[in-house]
């Protein structure tokens, strides 16, 4: 077995040792104010030490703690970070926020796994086993030591518990088996899959790793019965274990201020149903440091009040009570107010990057129940027709400002393994070449209000399912679309419905077509739903044979060969380490996705923003938007502070 | 009475048990379960939730069995354990959610009424007694307006002039340093200072109608035999007015005891959501939405209990204030 060493990035170098001389030597150099030099801790905490309130900033750090290079600069201690949330379903507002914690982490490009939890890692030759070495002397924010135990507690007596998680997710299972956490050392584990799986890393990043390091064993065994014999006999003790230790994306992960946890700030005022604001404090035992050697987060406490509304959380932000913020405000049509209003709330656009490729995708479904649907969406030219029936330009001036280019799928453009043809192919607006097209196929019959007639003798029609309260523009473009395809004879209704009944549309394969953005522009790897059928809720263009790839071939239906050599191709990818390597697998993919042109994209995902005041600094000015990269997370708000 | 009483409580049990039957179906009605809907509302966010863990969410929350098991799993639980379950959104039990937040729910209500009714009583009688004069054309011309803004929009309207133009902290009741603190003295000063917003957003349009009614009903009154004669005897203008023809006209008011109390929870919704209130009427909107339906099934029962009970006390006062009215 060869093992590959990822060095550590160079920011690492500063350990204990040094931030303690740094002390020592700030110490010796006289009883006078430090000058210039900056304070380790914040001052609160300093007064809790000096009071024996709390151990020394030494022994509350890690040996080596991560240390964080600020943005533009080493910040000051102090003040309150505003935010809003909404009454419902928004828990995931402060996970992006402040629950970012897991092994690893991505960097702010979103391009590349870096060192968080664990300070190094080794893989084996061929990603089936992931060595972490964690760091010596982390503690958990009541002062408990954080080790090797704690995640195979997470993962070993919890996430693997049949009671509590009926299969384990799906992003710690490979080949259908679950992982295998075993511990080396205090601060060594090692997971054990049953094939390789080269993504775990950039999964492991993602909010939906974070298994790994939610559950503090010391805390959490007292619900489990394995080590609290009283539970033996009952049945409710999922439920209650749920309600004190959480998971990931639910509610109730930031219902428990008692449940202690790594994230730089801990919940002081909890998240519940009956709550109007949600209060986090700094906590002591954060185990990052700045470039200076001083404890971070910077900031004291993060205030998240809680409105039912939209529209109230846009008149706090545009007078000004609102620090950070683009969730729930970042639709295009804020944008003006936004702007106009930054002077007198004192604040700056941010820019957000959209991870999505394309802001509006069509999926035909190529499945539909009815035989002769199904045939002529499965037809590729009647799609390339229909796509060049589309004036992608007015589109993109009417309803996106003129702030996107005419585009189909794939990598966006700046990424590494951007496909031309794919992204690029019968995007020109060209109806008389789409109406050659379409008369040849048999559609060559027109009705007296000009639209085509399929060669059954019923009119070209078909329904677009989309979602008003989610995508309104989305909306607007299939308006405009309609009036486009109406030039080629082809009609069809914008069905608007409640987003429930388009998920079970969805799930029953009931749908004559749906609109949605279409993912993977910067995460190919993370969300190839427009690349093969992979994603049962995703790839609506054909549900029964994202079935048939997630079943294995037990469910759905048999898909065409293209479809099958590219989930081979993206299986193969997933289980390749090497980049290189992988990004050869994928341009395969790409081109197969080009040829079998199976979704008709309008435009390139439009760059979304946000807002953060003036006095906030160490905010980029530009990050990724993605659940994957869970913004602002990864840009590390730890550092974030206030000038004033 | 006795019997009326017997009589109206015994007829109270089947309607309960209709309307939590058709409550829980209505529910379950729109296309999809909670978990579609979670799903649904976190891809709004381009969240995702782990295709393994939504399939377990909907057997744990028992959404894969028929109808009729989860209502009678339900209804047997709060019947002989009380027990209301658990709110699949927050996994927290039902009827601590709900009893939180009607304390402040309750002095929201009584504060509105309170005010709804002197300025409505007075107004209403001036109006009637001084017909067709310009303080009656005034109010007139005022109460229709209040009748025909909604009041969603002037919430935000006054929000607006006041988070923008004057500078102020709106929404909620209270202001940062007040909001978990225990009460004290201050803490009552300060959700009294926040408290008249949301009143007289909410008592605008229920003064408006109540003075049109009390205009009319008093107009009614005043040209009856009775008022002549108590005039003719030389009762004062005060006494007479107050004495007689206000407390005939006074039905509607006390009838509007029927629909107070379930207004106790579900009125004002879309005013609370545009303040900010932490009243209950956000939390069962919201609880239809993500149809979570213990709470939002609670939620309408307990709703469908206070219009029953709200029904029957109206009817017992206008009995005691109305001698010609029976009972039987």
């Amino acid at each position: 077995m060869t093992e590959k060493t990822t060095p550590p990035p160079r920011g690492c170098m500063i350990d204990r040792r040094t931030v303690l001389s740094g002390v020592a030597g700030l110490a010796a150099l006289s009883s006078a104010p430090a000058f210039g030099q900056a304070a380790r801790e914040a001052p609160e905490l300093a007064r809790m030490v000096a009071a024996n309130q709390l151990p020394p900033l030494a022994e509350r750090l890690p040996r080596s703690p991560m240390v964080v290079t600020p943005h533009e600069r080493a910040g000051s201690y102090g003040g309150t970070m505003r935010r809003g949330l909404r009454g419902s379903s928004d828990h995931n507002g402060i996970l992006r926020m402040v629950g970012n914690q897991g092994l690893v982490r991505w960097n702010l490009a979103f391009t590349q796994v870096e060192p968080n939890v664990a300070e190094r890692w080794e893989v084996n030759a061929d990603a089936s086993e992931f060595t972490f070495h964690l760091r010596p002397g982390m503690k958990w924010s009541d002062g408990k030591p954080f080790g090797a135990d704690d995640v195979v507690f997470a993962i070993e007596d919890c996430v693997k518990n049949t009671d509590l998680y009926r299969s384990v997710p799906a992003l710690l299972t490979i080949a259908g088996k679950p992982v295998t956490v075993t511990k080396v050392s205090d601060s060594v584990v090692k997971f054990t899959f049953a094939g390789p799986y080269a993504m775990f890393l950039e999964q492991l990043a993602t909010p939906l790793g974070q298994h790994v390091t939610l559950f503090p064993k010391h805390y959490c065994q007292q619900f489990l019965p394995k080590y609290n014999a009283s539970l033996a006999s009952s049945t409710d003790w999922p439920n209650q274990f749920r309600a004190r230790c959480g998971d990931i994306e639910i509610p109730s992960r930031w219902g428990n201020a008692e449940k202690p946890t790594i994230d730089p700030w801990v919940i002081t005022e909890p998240y519940t149903g009956g709550a109007t604001r949600v209060v986090m404090r700094r906590n002591p035992y954060f185990w990052q440091v700045d470039t200076n050697g001083a404890q971070l987060p910077y900031i004291d406490q993060l205030v998240m009040n809680i409105s039912q509304d939209v529209e109230s959380l846009m008149l706090d932000t545009i007078s000004g009570r609102i620090d950070i913020q683009d969730r729930h405000i970042d639709t295009l049509q804020n944008k003006p107010t936004l702007s106009q209003n930054m002077q007198r709330g004192g604040y700056r656009l941010v820019e957000l990057v959209a991870s999505s490729a394309q802001q509006c995708q069509i999926y035909l479904n190529m499945t539909h129940k009815d035989p002769a649907m199904r045939a002529m969406f499965a037809n590729i030219d009647f799609r390339r027709a229909l796509s060049l029936g589309i004036d992608r330009k007015e589109i993109i001036d009417l309803v996106y400002l003129g702030q996107s280019e005419p585009y189909q799928t794939g990598p966006r453009p700046g990424h590494p393994w951007y496909h031309e043809r794919l992204a690029r192919q019968f995007t020109d607006h060209d109806p008389k070449r789409a109406n050659e097209m379409l008369d040849r196929l048999g559609y060559n019959r027109r009705g007296r209000d000009n639209i085509r007639l399929r060669p059954d003798g019923q009119r070209l029609f078909f329904a677009i399912d989309v979602i008003p309260t989610l995508y309104p523009d989305a909306v607007d473009t299939l308006e405009l679309v309609k009036r486009h395809w109406a030039e080629i004879g082809v009609d069809i209704k914008v069905n608007t419905i409640e987003r429930a009944l388009y998920y079970t549309r969805g799930d029953s394969n009931d749908h004559d077509a749906a609109v949605w953005p279409g993912p993977g522009g910067l995460d190919p790897m993370l969300d190839s739903r427009d690349y093969f059928a992979q994603h049962p809720q995703g790839s609506r263009y054909a549900i029964p044979w994202t079935l048939w790839y997630v079943s294995g071939g037990r469910d759905g239906q048999e898909p065409p060969e293209s479809q099958k050599r590219r989930m081979k191709l993206f299986d193969d990818a997933r289980a390749t380490a090497d980049i290189a390597r992988r990004g050869v697998l994928m341009k395969e993919v790409f081109d197969l996705t080009a040829d079998a042109f199976e979704t008709i994209g309008i435009c390139l995902a439009v760059n979304a923003f946000g807002i953060a005041r003036n006095n906030l600094r160490n905010v980029p000015e530009k990050m990724p938007q993605a659940w994957s990269w869970p913004n602002p997370g990864p840009a590390l708000p730890q550092q974030f502070f206030f000038t004033t | 009475m006795l019997r009326f009483l017997v009589i109206r409580l015994v007829w109270m049990i089947p309607s309960l048990f209709a309307v939590s039957f058709l409550a829980f179906v209505l529910i379950q009605l729109p296309p999809g379960d909670y978990v579609t809907t979670y799903i649904a509302t976190l891809a709004a966010s381009n969240e995702v939730v782990d295709q393994n863990t939504a399939a377990d969410l909907r057997n744990r929350f028992g959404l894969d069995q028929p109808l009729l098991i989860q209502y009678a799993k339900w209804i047997s639980g709060i019947l002989i354990a009380g027990d209301f379950g658990l709110s699949f959104e927050w996994q927290q039990p039902v009827s601590e959610l709900i009893w939180e937040r009607m304390a402040l729910t309750l002095v929201l209500t009584v504060s509105t009424l309170i005010a709804t009714w002197a300025i409505a009583l007075p107004i209403g009688v001036y109006s009637a007694v001084k017909k067709y004069s310009v303080g009656d054309y005034i109010f007139t011309f005022f109460s229709f307006l209040g009748l025909a803004i909604p009041s969603f929009l002037l919430a935000l309207v006054l929000m607006y002039v006041a988070a923008v133009q004057l500078g102020q902290e709106v929404g909620g009741l209270f202001s940062q340093d007040y909001v978990n603190a225990p009460w004290s003295f201050g803490k009552v000063l300060d959700l009294i200072s926040h408290l008249w917003i949301p009143v007289i957003i909410l008592a605008v349009s229920g003064t408006a109608s109540l003075i049109r009614v009390m205009r009319a009903n008093m107009l009614d009154e005043l040209n009856k035999p009775y008022v002549t004669t108590a005039r003719a005897k030389g009762l004062s203008e005060f006494r007479l007015l107050v004495k007689y023809p206000l407390r005939v006209a006074l039905n509607p008011f006390i009838s509007t005891i029927a629909w107070l109390l379930p207004n106790l929870v579900s009125g004002s919704i879309i005013v609370a959501i545009v303040l900010s209130l932490p009243t209950a009427g956000p939390m069962l909107l919201q609880s239809l939405m993500s149809q979570d339906m213990y709470l939002a099934g609670a939620f309408v029962l307990l709703i469908c209990a206070l219009t029953l009970v709200g029904a029957l006390v109206s009817d017992i006062l206008l009995a005691l204030a109305d001698p010609r009215i029976r009972l039987e």
